[in-house]
């Protein structure tokens, strides 16, 4: 197996798995106490709306609908941009949600209020890097 | 008995564009002096492992300060009248380094930066190349845009951990994991607004993309960045050295910041060219004089989940 080694889907079920990954992480349960708010992680043409209360992911919904009134930022990428950055060791380039976004590369788009995504990008970037796991 | 590290500390008045900074500086060694520039929105620190290391200090005199704004140096007196937010440029940041290295009456330095330290590396060799003996420009280019952005100075964001986070990825997640948060913690300390004041620099001010061909080549320079960095790649610094002649560029498995996140791998990569700077002035390396010693330094499948009434899935936590 390469050090890069590959992902396979990104179904409901690899979200949810990955959110209690998140849930019981103990780190996150300290830098993400004050991470309140939702958030779309989208892959490919599939948005999850992940809302997340005190660094704890409390809901997932497949699909965006008129009454979740809207969310506050989006993260979206192509599955395969979403298959390297969660390998174990990421490849350059796309181990990390800013480098994947600068302007320089453009693997993932950052929409909607980016005032939240800056202000919880520590407990943000600890959360996706969660996907890592095995 | 206590351990030291042989890092000696000092403060020294430069004076530049009609100011007097009080620059700290920290320097070991002895031998063909080195001038470490610092990444944007640090100090010197970054510098500590190399600082320490007696296989570089045999030879050279490493000294490492932290500009105006960074560190143990002050930004200017009268900071607080300032009508614009702080932006570091070419012109100051340039002659800044030629004004400390004047301070300290170095003959002929070597300069080593790192990324905004390694872009200034093209200003000195454009308008000081009979200052230097040779330029070590690490993760450096002649464009690094993109990082000029108000989320890094901004009241309603903790500067501190977006400064730090934001660069954190810039490093080889197969750098040591106690190297790395470290060097997040520099980033964390930075004061307000200054990372991202020095990113006009790095990205805005040090446009050289029209510039570089013009470099005479007589000052021997040398180009290394790490695979991961992804503000300045591979590909840009091979373009930027590409261009200048007499140039030479190295691609190396790390990040952006090689001094502080992986200073063994760093060690490997720059001892060769440090040996080659070496060979440009081997009256003025020392032997070795072993006074010091240096610290050693997802997932199970699951069925299918059922949609409910409205064809929606949802899971709830």
């Amino acid at each position: 197996m390469s050090r890069h080694s590959t992902r396979k889907s990104f179904d409901l079920e690899w979200v949810e798995h990955w959110a209690r990954r998140v849930n019981e992480d103990r780190i996150l349960a300290v830098i993400g106490r004050f991470f309140t708010g939702r958030f779309v992680l989208g892959v490919d043409e599939t948005d999850y709306l992940i809302e997340v209360s005190r660094g704890k992911i409390q809901r997932i919904a497949e699909g965006l609908e008129a009454n979740d009134f809207g969310f506050d930022f989006a993260l979206r990428a192509a599955s395969g941009t979403w298959a390297k950055f969660s390998q174990p060791i990421p490849p350059p380039m796309f181990n990390d949600i800013w480098a994947m976004a600068h302007p320089l590369h453009r693997h993932l788009r950052i929409e909607g209020n980016t005032l939240p995504f800056w202000q919880n990008l520590r407990a943000l970037t600890h959360m996706l890097s969660l996907m890592r796991s095995a | 008995m206590n351990t030291h590290d042989p890092i000696v500390g000092r403060y020294v008045y430069v004076q530049c564009e009609g100011k007097t900074y009080r620059t700290y500086y920290e320097e070991s060694g002895e031998g063909i002096p080195m001038v470490c520039l610092h990444t944007a929105g640090t100090d010197g620190r970054q510098y500590r492992h190399q600082l320490c290391d007696p296989d570089i200090t045999a030879n050279f005199r490493v000294i490492a300060f932290d500009l105006p704004w960074h560190g143990k140096s002050l930004p200017p007196s009268d900071f607080y009248l300032k009508e614009d937010e702080y932006k570091l440029t070419a012109k100051f940041y340039a002659d800044f380094v030629v004004a400390f290295c004047h301070a300290l009456e170095l003959k002929k330095p070597v300069i080593m930066g790192c990324s905004m330290g390694g872009n200034v590396c093209l200003t000195l060799a454009l308008r000081y190349e009979h200052e230097f003996l040779a330029l070590i420009a690490l993760e450096a280019c002649d464009y690094s845009p993109g990082w000029w952005i108000e989320p890094l100075h901004h009241p309603h964001i903790h500067g501190g951990e977006v400064v730090a986070t934001s660069v954190f990825g810039l490093m080889s997640p197969e750098s040591p994991d106690e190297y790395r948060w470290e060097t997040w913690w520099y980033y964390a300390q930075g004061g307000p607004g200054v990372f991202k004041g020095d990113l006009y620099f790095y990205s805005v001010d040090s446009d050289y993309r029209d510039q570089v061909s013009k470099i005479s080549g007589k000052l021997p320079t040398f180009f290394l960045t790490g695979e991961y960095d992804f503000a300045c790649t591979p590909e840009m610094t091979e373009r930027t050295a590409e261009k200048i002649k007499n140039a030479e560029c190295i691609i190396f498995s790390g990040g952006h910041f090689p001094t502080s996140e992986d200073p063994a791998k760093f060690k490997e990569v720059i001892s060769p060219v440090l040996k080659k700077v070496l060979a440009l002035d081997p009256d003025r390396r020392r032997e070795r004089s072993g006074a010091y010693t240096a610290r050693s330094s997802l997932s199970t499948p699951r069925a299918e989940r059922p949609a409910n009434a409205n064809g929606r899935r949802l899971v709830e936590l």
